[in-house]
């Protein structure tokens, strides 16, 4: 294929991360680069740091230390013309996150405001949209994730797997240049999980970018087409799911995947 | 005993001087209103406060809620209408007069901040932190987190809170008569130095006030019921 002779860009580089809570440091010098069009799955014991580094990557939690870049862009700073860093404005943060979509655990659909409503509101109040064309754009993003039908559904009327396929729809509307995923499924009875599974499943045949926290061993084994292994903060094993799942040369992701797998 | 029951509860006197004892009403219902107003633009500035990340905001607005949620509505009416003034002629080195209106719609607007701006906090605390950050990620500010997400739902919590408040502010209005602002109680106690007659007189004021805030109680449960059939929580 073509792919060595034109290798990927890095759509997100992240670069000698560091977060800690007061003296307990979650997240300890972590570096890695996203290409863009690749699915990573983080996978780890709950505790590891997984979810923190997500919501690193789209500043929900401020790096103690270390940078991320989109598409070469820093993310929560500029560097002055005499080297200095400092903290970027909130105009440019906001504009920054607005390309990256996020997909929380607790879905997070605003419960006042309907399926079409709560997927238009950002296209109005962020891209400056009419209330009309945000509307449109809204319906064919439920028609995507499969729920026009219940556009003008408030989210206490709807399921589990359907309000989290509506929040899907809601990122998805903004045009990210990458998705985060944090645990979409873990609050799902297990007979709806298919039916998020199955959207993201679809996202990534579409060649969306892609970064999924998950417990589905089955995803991140059959989906991605990288793994990521953290374990106290640390990345201990990082490659495509054969070597991460068939061969792991740490230690301790062995000792994971045979406590999940069983 | 009987005699006196049927006198308080003979109320064509009461009947009689009706369009008075009307226009003493209109008065605590402006009172009222513009104290509800002010004190809901106080609280809602004051409840943010005390939620702001900043500490000596925190401070300043805590001491401003309790401060006033912890002194009596007589004391502060009293204590706008006659010391107020006074400090302010001596700051500003002019005459100046306050009238009883104005007195009463600040001491008023004032203590109610105090309580609602709690509910206010209450209100904002209780979204759960989640909605924010799914704003966020999306790019909104704060502002428009805070205005279309925040707020509009906190409302909704606080409807029964602050509805509780308001029956006490429009009750708190009675005592306006302590500084002649012509309200309902004032009123009635001229009627009576003129007719001498106290039991029907104050037996339907403390009827008048109830019926108005039943009355008033019933058309926001009526609102608020229509409200949850559209899906809101």
């Amino acid at each position: 294929m073509s792919a060595a002779a034109h290798p990927p860009a890095a759509i997100l580089r992240v670069s000698k991360l560091r977060k800690a809570f007061g003296y307990h440091e979650v997240l300890r010098d972590i570096s890695f680069d996203i290409a863009a069009g690749s699915v990573v799955s983080i996978i780890g014991a709950s505790g590891s740091g997984k979810s923190t580094l997500l919501r690193c990557l789209n500043y929900l939690e401020e790096p103690t230390a270390g940078e991320i870049y989109l598409n070469g862009e820093p993310m929560g700073f500029r560097v002055k013309s005499d080297g200095k860093r400092v903290a970027d404005s909130a105009a440019n943060l906001g504009r920054m996150r607005a390309q990256i979509g996020m997909v929380f655990q607790q879905f997070n659909l605003w419960p006042h405001m309907t399926a079409e409503q709560n997927v238009a509101e950002a296209l109005i109040q962020v891209k400056g949209l009419g209330k009309a064309e945000a509307s449109k754009i809204a319906r064919e993003y439920l028609a995507k994730v499969n729920l026009l039908e219940k556009a003008d559904a408030y989210p206490a009327r709807l399921s589990g797997g359907q309000q989290q396929r509506v929040a899907i729809a809601r990122a998805l509307a903004m045009e990210p240049k990458v998705l985060l995923f944090d645990e979409a499924t873990s609050s799902l009875d297990p007979e709806l999980t298919g039916e998020v599974l199955e959207v993201m499943r679809q996202l990534a045949l579409e060649g969306m970018t892609m970064v999924v926290v998950t417990h589905e061993m089955g995803f991140a084994r059959e989906v991605s087409n990288r793994v990521i292994f953290l374990h106290q903060g640390v990345v201990e094993e990082d490659g495509p799911p054969e070597q991460v799942f068939g061969r792991p040369t740490s230690e301790r992701c062995r000792q994971f995947l045979s406590s999940v797998l069983g | 005993m009987s005699e006196t029951l049927r006198q308080s509860l003979d109320l064509s006197l009461f009947w009689e001087f009706r369009y008075t004892l009307l226009a003493g009403l209109a008065q605590n219902l402006y009172v009222f209103a513009c104290a509800a107003v002010l004190a809901l633009a106080l609280a809602l500035i004051v409840g943010l406060a005390r939620l702001s990340a900043n500490r000596a905001v925190r401070a300043v607005s805590t001491v401003y809620a309790e401060l006033f949620r912890n002194t009596p509505e007589f004391v502060l009416i009293i204590w706008v209408y006659y010391v107020l003034p006074i400090l302010l002629s001596r700051m500003l080195a002019t005459k100046f007069n306050m009238s009883p209106f104005l007195a009463a719609v600040l001491a008023l607007g004032v203590a109610y901040s105090g309580f609602l701006s709690e509910t206010v906090r209450a209100g904002v605390q209780s979204i759960p932190r989640g909605h924010s950050e799914a704003g966020l990620s999306l790019g909104m500010t704060r502002f428009q987190i805070l205005r279309r997400i925040i707020i509009p739902q906190a409302v909704r919590r606080m409807l029964p809170e602050a509805l509780s408040q308001f029956v006490s502010l429009f009750k708190a209005t009675s005592i306006v008569s302590l500084i002649a602002v012509p309200d309902i109680m004032y009123q009635v106690s001229m009627i009576n130095v003129d007719q001498m007659r106290p039991l029907p007189l104050y037996t339907g004021a403390a009827l008048l006030f109830c019926l108005v805030i039943i009355a008033a109680t019933q058309l926001i449960q009526i609102l608020s019921d229509r409200w949850r059939k559209r899906g809101w929580a």
